[in-house]
């Protein structure tokens, strides 16, 4: 299993289009060989439009698509060496786990001792040995969803797809199974493309993201540039809590600006080089809360606080308005109806265009 | 896929060339009755080695047929069922001269060859008449009818039965017998009038007579040998000779314009015509009378000669002229 | 594509170089053809046109050229598979062309023109080169097409819906035609618009005339008749189809015969015994007149007497369709409405029953369009009701054939047809019904609540007994002398229909075995075949998308609506003449089978695979599966009850089927029906009860082998009913 020729994605300014309604408009990607990339965005962005794209499920209105560098764009699914592993795992209810497994191997006509053999390698690399005989509807919903990961994995495909594949599961199994996902894909080498709405599942199995919004490619990036580079506050809301402020650019050099916040000067990063009116991104944790009466800042009342164990969540009526805070600091616990001030390191935020 | 698919078409070539009529065989289509067309079509082959392709459809769906096929008909013969659809056949062109020996044959039978040019040639006859079934009648205290106009009494209310004769021929029969009996507007005063009593016009000409047999009607109107047959199985069913007169059905044999084998065809028509051929009617139950004046009449037959018998007018009233207006006729003044 | 292109292409020109294109008189496989090498009759088409000087066959060699020259020299793909899909689509229609134009006789149309020695020497019908060359054709021209990345590219679903859509024009618009075009018919031969509108929309047709005392048009009886009797039959369908799955009713299998055992009835003989039951001197007239003293009447003769006899024949139809989609419902959905507190009513009602929707439709429109068809019940029982399907048989073969008021009659009852089709597609409307997805689900189905349970024993356990009394009454009619007169015992209708003489080796000397064997190879024969193609259209129309699918839908529909006597002669008047020459053969049988019979197939396919989630198809295509391989291994192992149900039901209609084939027996190959009516016509109903008889016992075995064959599909382990408690 060490000889995988891992593909590469390129789309060429695809479009798609159902009738009136656009799905995709003018889309271009590429995805490199041995990456696992997600695609994010909330529900009726295209994503899932742009997975089917993929996998041949759907045909291009306008445009090309190339994997490992040859012309699929009219190649019938059938012919593209892609799998796939589905939300609802599409498990044949009529076959059993093994035959659900070694399905693709003896559609392209290998023997069945040996489509098995190599099934039951699939199955142990998705710690499910020994469960081959069962019926789909005998297993559980996380070993349902493993043997559709298995499924899609012995074809040793070019590509893998997986759309929402842990949307079924709980909390706990959802990291567990993210976690053997990103394993096996790291250890096969294979390139894989994700699609999720939940970016923390995102954050925590990509290489790179790609967050979609609108049937258009909104930012990508690793998830750390996402995180700490937004280019728009679309961005910066969705990947992770932000609080979103209003305030203008003055002057900007060397990607550092000077801006009027609620009538303050301040200076922050600008790696975006937005100017004019502008928001400036504040993560809950960055937000530094003080209820000393010399301390500096902005002031703010605090209208809710929750203790989670880790962490403690407030909300503060402030002079920018409505914030949203975290802190791990139990020493001296805030408590509603505390005036405070509040401060931020400006080194660490950053502005996003309004 | 390419695979199956190449099955397919050679199963769908071999299909497609399957075989075809040889030498000595004969395409005949029956529309009499079952037993007597595979004593016939039996007779046939024995007597003469030709093989007898045979199949029995009713004269409708005959007539409807040939005229499908005209140009390229598969059948060669079509032997029984009343003269009528023959007679429109003749006219059409669809069916051709066979050249047959009419001296035997009686004037009625002759008369069928005459008028269509020597087209069709009568084989048997039936006369039009009553049957009523003598339990229901005994039952509702009726007396038992004897002519047409008894038909009208009110004490039959609801228990006579007849056929339409839109899609009946034997109905249309009937029908042009009234007329030719009574004149056209009296013979239609008579049906609305028998009318009144009537609880249902059949689709089928024979089955009112079944009808009565059962008793589900008391009285209907028909052939008589279908009568009779259904009597000599042991319903209660009796049957009357109009006393006005009545008339009759000509049995008819035809060769299909174009059929294949011709020669084949006219042996058959030859051997129709044969009075020991038609002798042997009566013994699958076929009671019609026989065309050919030496053919042994059955006892149980209707005896054409006891029974008063219309001159019936074949050539007027089998035109579709004089159809056509007496069936208007009769939807607008007796179709209920 | 290019591959596949290069073989069509290879098995194009072996039609036309090599094989006969013409029948050959005694058949293909006597390959007399190759040693009458010499003869025009025998051979190929290349022969015809280099040495007979038939020039009309140089366009279909000049789009073979055309083909090859494109698979050779063009490189960019769509340019290549657009050039190659329109030379096939020259090549197929220069072919059908000029097979339509030069027939026996010489050309058909523009004899002048056409004045050649040649020409006027005239042609016979396609024979086996023809047919290979049209298919292989075809599959060229849907090659080009998908590769022009049309239907994704998936060769095999572009190939089946030309190949499908071919057989449909070719076997269902081609004949229907011919007889359609009549109606424009004027007296004097002409044809015309103005006469036929009024003529259609005739009150002698559409008459309101019963709301006021006096009678309806026929088309009207026909609706009231098929709206009640597709009401009726869904219900009942219904019924039957919650006791089967969910229920543990005692007599489960007895049940399941009794719902079955109409559809295999041959017909007249439901009409009859109910005639015997209920006429005015049937058993129970009598047993009522001499117990409670009510008057014996003559009620079964009339709409009473036909709506019974038609839902006698048609609820199983209901039930057959029913079935499946009722098991198919999944428990999990069942159970999440438990567990949000719905009472087992409340689940019955907004959950199980929305589901089933898709069925319902799809039974009551089958129900809907076999009773305004079915013309043996309204024909035996009818009385003075018009309805349109007796009608335009006694406009066919009445004492005054008028093939133009049979024209416009048929066309009515389309338009019936048409309205129904319509109404459905807008009840069952986009929502998805699908209840098998790739999740596996392990649940139970959710028991009846006792009301429901109490209304479906109510109505389908009498309807039950009262079908079984019937079918007792007509066995107990072809052990007696005569039947409902002279009661005594005998057994001379079987000996004389299926005698058997063991004195010199096995002869078959009764006078039905012919026609039985006949009967049976036909319906063995078509029954796979129309299964096939009805699940694949089925298919087709579920799973994929493509430009005209609704009208499409709606052709498939036409065979099954037009009835079976219209059908029957417009094949004649179809197939009598070249290019295609099939009447008098069996062939043609199997055809109008598979034709007719299909959207039955179609119907309970795509109630059955609208359950199907359409994952698992995707599942199994980014799998590397083709579409065959899919359809084969996932969707038609899924589809295990409509697949029975279509395979039992184009069986049995082929042995039961009387108004189509009754211009299409011919001597050679008469069927049973045909054999059972001409009987009945001359009143032998002991010989036609007995055949009709074994008949039953006949499909009952096979069907019940087909069960066991078939097996049921397997969903979850064991399907499980809840214990009501």
């Amino acid at each position: 299993m060490q000889d995988f020729k891992p593909g590469s994605v390129h789309f060429n300014g695809v479009v798609k289009k159902y009738g009136a309604v656009t799905a995709l408009t003018k889309l271009d990607l590429s995805i490199e060989p041995g990456k696992l990339v997600t695609l994010l965005g909330p529900s009726g962005c295209g994503k899932t439009t742009t997975l089917r794209l993929i996998a041949g499920l759907e045909s291009a209105t306008h445009g090309s698509i190339h994997i490992g560098g040859e012309d699929v764009t009219h190649l019938s699914a059938t012919y593209r060496k892609v799998s796939m592993v589905f939300q609802s795992y599409a498990l044949f209810p009529h076959m059993s786990v093994i035959e659900n497994v070694a399905y693709g191997l003896t559609v392209k006509s290998i023997p069945k001792k040996e489509a098995h053999e190599k099934a039951e390698d699939g199955l142990k690399m998705v710690g499910l040995e020994g469960f081959g005989q069962r019926l789909p509807s005998e297993l559980s919903g996380g070993q349902q969803q493993r043997v559709a990961v298995a499924r899609a994995i012995v074809l040793e495909p070019d590509v893998l797809l997986l759309d929402e594949p842990l949307s079924n599961l709980d909390a706990k199994l959802r990291r567990h199974v993210r976690e053997e996902i990103r394993q096996i894909q790291q250890n096969l080498g294979l390139t894989a493309v994700y699609v999720t709405h939940d970016q923390e599942e995102a954050m925590a199995v990509s290489d790179r993201i790609i967050v979609m919004r609108n049937a258009e490619i909104a930012q990508e990036g690793t998830p750390s540039d996402l995180y700490q580079r937004p280019n728009s506050s679309f961005i910066a809301d969705f990947i992770g809590d932000a609080n979103l402020i209003d305030c203008e650019v003055t002057s900007t050099k060397d990607k550092r600006s000077k801006i009027d916040v609620n009538g303050q000067e301040l200076t922050v990063n600008n790696i975006a080089a937005v100017s004019g009116n502008a928001k400036l991104v504040l993560r809950p944790h960055q937000v530094i809360l003080s209820n000393s009466g010399t301390a500096k800042g902005f002031k703010g009342n605090i209208t809710y606080a929750a203790y989670l164990g880790n962490q403690i969540q407030y909300t503060i009526e402030s002079d920018l308005g409505h914030l949203f805070a975290t802190s791990i600091t139990y020493d001296a616990p805030l408590s509603v109806g505390d005036n405070v001030k509040i401060s931020f390191d400006t080194t660490q935020v950053s502005l996003v265009s309004d | 896929m390419k695979k199956s698919a190449t099955i397919g078409i050679l199963s769908l070539a071999a299909a497609f060339a399957s075989s075809h009529a040889s030498a000595d065989e004969l395409s005949l289509v029956c529309s009499a009755e079952q037993s007597w067309c595979d004593l016939m079509a039996s007779g046939f082959e024995a007597k003469t080695g030709i093989d007898v392709a045979m199949v029995r459809k009713s004269t409708g769906e005959t007539l409807a047929q040939v005229r499908a096929e005209a140009g390229n008909p598969k059948i060669d013969v079509w032997w029984g069922g009343t003269g009528d659809p023959h007679l429109v056949a003749a006219e059409e062109g669809l069916t051709q001269a066979s050249g047959a020996d009419t001296a035997q044959l009686l004037d009625w039978a002759v008369n069928m060859h005459t008028i269509s040019g020597g087209k069709t040639v009568g084989i048997y006859a039936g006369a039009l008449g009553i049957a009523y079934n003598s339990e229901i009648l005994a039952e509702k205290g009726a007396q038992p009818p004897a002519c047409w106009k008894d038909l009208m009494n009110p004490a039959y209310a609801g228990e006579i039965q007849v056929a339409n004769p839109n899609s009946s021929g034997t109905a249309y029969t009937e029908l042009a017998t009234f007329v030719q009996l009574f004149g056209e507007d009296e013979a239609f005063r008579l049906l609305k009038e028998i009318g009144k009593n009537v609880n249902s016009y059949t689709k089928s000409g024979s089955a009112p007579s079944k009808a009565a047999a059962r008793g589900e009607t008391g009285i209907s109107i028909g052939f008589m040998h279908d009568m009779v047959k259904l009597a000599s199985k042991g319903f209660p069913l009796k049957i009357v000779a109009p006393c006005e007169g009545t008339g009759y059905e000509v049995g008819a044999v035809s060769i299909i314009e174009g059929a294949k084998n011709l020669d084949a065809a006219k042996q058959w028509v030859e051997y129709a015509l044969d009075a020991d051929v038609q002798s042997l009617a009566q013994t699958v139950k076929s009671f019609q009378v026989p065309s050919n004046s030496n053919a042994k009449v059955a006892p149980e037959s209707p005896d054409l000669n006891s029974i008063k018998l219309i001159d019936y007018d074949f050539a007027t009233y089998g035109s579709s002229e004089t159809r056509g207006r007496l069936l208007s006729r009769w939807d607008a003044e007796v179709k209920p | 594509m290019k591959r596949t292109a290069n073989l069509w292409l290879i098995i194009a020109i072996i039609g036309f170089c090599l094989l006969p294109w013409h029948v050959v008189e005694d058949g293909f496989w006597s390959f007399s053809w190759v040693t009458n090498i010499g003869y025009v009759e025998s051979s190929s088409a290349l022969i015809l046109m280099l040495v007979y000087g038939k020039f009309w066959f140089w366009p279909t060699a000049l789009a073979f050229a055309f083909v090859a020259t494109c698979l050779a020299t063009v490189s960019n793909p769509v340019t290549r598979a657009k050039m190659i899909a329109s030379s096939a689509l020259f090549g197929l229609v220069c072919t059908a062309f000029q097979g339509l134009v030069i027939v026996r006789d010489g050309p058909r149309f523009f004899t002048d023109i056409l004045n050649f020695t040649s020409i006027n020497e005239g042609q016979i019908g396609f024979g086996a080169g023809a047919m290979v060359t049209l298919v292989a054709l075809l599959f060229i021209l849907t090659t080009g097409v998908s590769a022009m990345g049309k239907g994704r590219g998936d060769a095999f679903v572009i190939g089946l819906i030309g190949l499908i859509i071919a057989l449909v024009g070719v076997f269902v618009f081609f004949p229907v035609a011919h007889i359609l075009i009549r109606a424009f018919e004027n007296k004097d031969g002409t044809y015309s618009l103005i006469h036929f509108i009024p003529r259609l929309f005739s009150s002698d047709i559409w008459g309101l005339g019963c709301f006021a005392g006096g009678t309806c048009g026929p088309a009207i009886n026909s609706v009231i008749l098929a709206t009640m009797t597709g009401a009726g039959t869904t219900t009942l369908g219904l019924a039957f189809a919650l006791i089967f799955t969910r229920t543990q009713f005692f007599a489960k299998p007895l049940l399941r015969v009794l719902t079955v055992i109409p559809i295999i009835t041959p017909p007249f003989v439901i009409g009859l015994a109910l005639i015997l039951l209920f006429g005015r001197t049937g058993a129970v007239t009598q047993l009522f007149a001499d117990m409670f003293g009510i008057e014996k009447s003559r009620w079964i003769y009339g709409f009473s007497g036909v709506y019974l006899a038609q839902m006698l024949s048609f609820t199983p139809i209901a039930f057959l369709v029913l079935i499946g989609v009722v098991e198919g419902v999944s428990p999990s959905m069942e159970e999440a409405s438990q567990t949000l507190d719905a009472d087992r009513w409340q689940t019955f009602r907004y959950v199980s029953l929305p589901l089933m929707r898709p069925g319902l439709a799809n039974a009551f429109l089958l129900g809907f369009i076999e009773s305004l068809a079915d013309f043996g019940n309204p024909l035996i029982l009818g009385g003075n009701t018009n309805y349109l399907s007796t009608d335009i048989f006694f406009a066919i073969v009445g004492s005054v054939a008028d093939p133009a008021k049979a024209a416009i009659l048929a066309i009515s009852l389309l338009m019936l047809t048409l309205g129904a089709f319509l109404v459905q597609r807008r009840w069952v409307g986009t929502k998805s019904y699908a209840t098998v997805t790739g999740k596996a689900d392990s649940g139970q189905h959710a028991a009846l609540s006792p009301a429901v349970k109490a209304a479906c024993y109510a109505t389908a356990l009498p309807w039950a007994i009262f079908t079984a009394i019937v079918y007792i009454m007509i066995f107990y009619g072809s052990l007696v002398k005569l039947w409902g007169y002279d009661n005594s015992f005998t057994f001379d209708h079987y000996l004389q229909a299926f005698s058997i003489d063991f004195s010199n080796g096995i002869r078959w000397t009764g006078s039905a075995w012919d026609s039985y064997f006949t009967t049976l190879t036909i319906a063995t024969i078509s029954a796979p075949l129309t299964a096939i193609v009805g699940l694949s259209t089925a298919y087709l129309l579920i799973r994929q998308n493509f430009a005209g699918k609704s009208a499409f839908e709606f052709s498939t529909m036409l065979s099954f609506a037009i009835p079976g006597t219209v059908i029957g002669v417009s094949y004649v008047m179809a197939f009598n003449f070249p290019p295609i020459e099939l009447t008098g053969t069996s062939i043609i049988l199997i055809i109008v089978f598979v034709f007719r019979n299909m959207p039955v197939g179609v119907r309970g396919g795509i109630a059955a695979m609208s359950q199907l989630d359409k994952s698992l198809d995707e599942a199994s295509i980014t799998c590397g599966a083709n579409s065959f391989t899919t359809l084969r291994r996932v969707i038609a192992p899924l589809l295990g009850p409509a697949m029975i149900a279509a395979l039992t039901y184009s069986f049995v209609r082929a042995v039961t089927s009387v108004s189509a084939v009754i211009f299409l027996v011919s001597a050679r190959h008469n069927m049973a029906t045909s054999f059972i009516v001409g009987r009945v016509e001359h009143g032998e109903f002991g010989i036609a009860i007995a055949y009709s008889a074994v008949l039953i016992l006949t499909m009952l075995t096979i069907i019940i082998l087909l069960q066991l064959a078939v097996g049921k599909r397997q969903l979850r382990r064991t399907d499980r009913v809840e214990q009501s408690a």
